[in-house]
């Protein structure tokens, strides 16, 4: 912080350097109001409201830890939405590590400018086309009848291979998992490109008079220099994972018998299909302190790299 | 000299032929599903039922006539909704950006960690007791259930990455414009404004994207058809029309067009914000 001519005087009193500060204050009016009434005040609820079996309208019985007693020992669903959380989680971590890392390299290795910015374009357009869309799309194509999946493989003589893959328990899973192959993730690859753009030239090229080869600088300069960036989109990505149930919403609602649940669904199921509030609230506070874990491991590990 | 500078470039010239290659294919099959969404959007049943993904001849338009009839409804609102809340997000996030960068006051920084504290709270937590806040204050159905809560949230994020680009700036051009008697609201408008033009194209970009592909919230708040959002409609849009492929990839295809649009005019913006380093932890 440049120590500049502060407005409030440190030498006035506390009360003059209210005074003074006002315009300040009154600037940050609207938003706290908002914060405080839509934020803060439903965040608190949600905690309070996770140690009550609670339905709207009916009385609240405080069942202290209860609820998440029963989420961890009986709840067989809320567990096995934590393992598919995991296996979804871990996937969207490799996939967008790997994939993006890959083409994050091609970009900036490609010497004409000109195919780099097309290729920049391309890779960025699924961003901009609606999630639902693309929801909707891969819906189709896992379709069991008129799926181009299973035309493909009709086409090449797999007929046996065909199935309604987010009908079936045993694909499910991975049907969701592996949507929008090949992955391409526009906004990852723009993370990654930023870090490799400004690694300094001369730092290149010092290795290569040094006689590295493109692979060599890959694996020993600028691999090292990114890890910034790879550690910022691991955190991100698991952390979206964590809370992530559009996906598991618009395709198959958490079934078939439950082999898509993840825990924002079966969230959003206690709440609003059964009525069963207070413990539902519980999953909102068990994922709220998973994320808050992986914030600090992210504050503490993660630091921006200085050349 | 010229010579070796002429096969040099030749060199990384087949290299890049490669480099492209790959990413062709790569990117060609990401956009695969949008291309058969194209060719299936003109096609009628029994067309699709003889050559379900080539394109078939004669084109038939009307689908996209008809699905607009129904999604035009779904994109309307969700212009309306998204706007409402970027201007929000972006009038009450600078304003907080420059207070909170720019002027001293006694308790800035513990306000300020009021606001990033919030960064750490998942929507998850606050979707139960903010369900039941927007009910009890009687705004479900309305696109006040929307807009409220999309704002107070999104504020934060773009509180965040305009405070950074803000202390960025060089102190004196606040420092000399007060010395010549300029008040902090037109600290404000004629320097902090104009200057982070690009910052706020970016936090506008983002924040358009999130409440445009959030599905889970307005389905829960908005039941009136008529007032729904564009992701909610266009889902239940599928599950009605699974079976008339023509017309539903019409609809998703028209769905998609206005953030192409808005693409089209920030990409530079959108880009260089990404890769400019400006979003870091």
């Amino acid at each position: 912080m440049a120590a500049r001519p502060a407005l409030g005087n440190s030498k006035d009193s506390l009360l003059l350097q209210v005074w003074k500060g006002r315009t300040g204050y009154l600037m940050l009016v609207p938003t706290m109001v908002l914060l405080g009434v839509f934020m803060y005040y439903p965040a608190f609820l949600g905690l309070y409201r996770s140690l009550f079996d609670w339905a709207p309208g009916l009385d609240a019985d405080f069942v202290g830890l209860g609820n998440f007693v029963k989420l961890f020992t009986k709840d067989k669903v809320f567990q096995q939405s934590m393992g598919n959380m995991l296996q979804l989680s871990l996937w969207y971590v490799l996939s967008t590590v790997f994939v993006s890392l890959f083409v994050a390299i091609l970009l900036h290795r490609m010497i004409s400018q000109r195919l780099k910015y097309l290729y920049r374009f391309l890779a960025i357009l699924p961003v901009i086309i609606p999630g639902i869309v693309l929801l909707m799309l891969w819906k189709f194509i896992y379709d069991a009848t008129v799926g181009p999946l299973n035309m493909l493989l009709i086409a090449f003589g797999l007929e046996e291979w065909t199935r309604a893959w987010l009908a079936n328990p045993n694909t499910a899973l991975y049907a969701v998992m592996l949507r929008n192959f090949p992955w391409v993730d526009g906004v990852a690859i723009l993370i990654l490109l930023a870090g490799l753009q400004v690694i300094p030239q001369e730092i290149i090229e010092s290795a290569r008079i040094d006689g590295a080869t493109n692979w060599r600088i890959l694996r020993s300069v600028e691999f090292p220099l990114i890890t910034g960036q790879i550690k910022l989109l691991t955190v991100l990505t698991i952390m979206w994972g964590v809370q992530e149930f559009t996906a598991v919403f618009a395709m198959t609602q958490g079934g078939p018998i439950n082999k898509t649940m993840v825990p924002g669904m079966w969230m959003f199921w206690n709440a609003f299909r059964i009525n069963k509030m207070g413990y539902a609230a519980a999953i909102g506070v068990i994922l709220f302190v998973l994320t808050l874990i992986l914030t600090l491991i992210n504050m503490k590990y993660i630091t921006t790299q200085e050349y | 000299m010229a010579a070796a500078t002429v096969t040099s470039e030749r060199r990384f010239q087949i290299h890049d032929f490669w480099r492209a290659f790959v990413l062709a294919i790569l990117c060609g099959l990401q956009l695969l599903p949008l291309l058969m969404a194209f060719f299936i959007s003109f096609k009628t049943i029994p067309q699709f039922s003889r050559v379900p993904f080539l394109p078939t001849l004669p084109l038939h338009w009307e689908n996209y006539l008809s699905a607009w009839e129904i999604v035009r409804l779904f994109l309307f609102n969700t212009v309306f909704v998204s706007g409402l809340t970027v201007v929000g997000v972006l009038v009450l996030g600078s304003l907080a950006a420059y207070s909170f960068a720019i002027l001293r006051y006694p308790g800035r920084e513990f306000l300020f960690y009021l606001v990033l504290a919030l960064m750490m709270v998942p929507a998850t937590l606050t979707l139960i007791p903010s369900f039941v806040l927007v009910k009890n204050l009687q705004l479900l159905n309305t696109r006040w259930s929307l807009i409220l809560p999309w704002i107070a949230s999104g504020q934060v994020f773009a509180i965040f990455i305009l405070r950074t680009y803000l202390q960025s700036l060089p102190g004196e051009l606040f420092d000399a414009a007060r010395i010549d008697g300029a008040s902090e609201w037109q600290g404000y408008f004629m320097i902090a404004l104009p200057m982070s033009k690009s910052m706020l194209g970016v936090a506008a970009i983002l924040n358009v994207l999130g409440t445009w592909n959030n599905l889970i919230w307005p389905a829960l708040t908005i039941s009136h058809l008529e007032r729904q959002t564009l992701t909610p409609g266009l889902w239940s849009y599928q599950v009605e029309n699974f079976t008339r492929y023509g017309f539903l990839m019409a609809g998703l295809l028209i769905g998609s067009i206005p953030l192409i649009v808005l693409f089209f005019f920030t990409s530079r913006w959108f880009v260089e914000g990404l890769t400019s380093g400006a979003i870091k932890v």
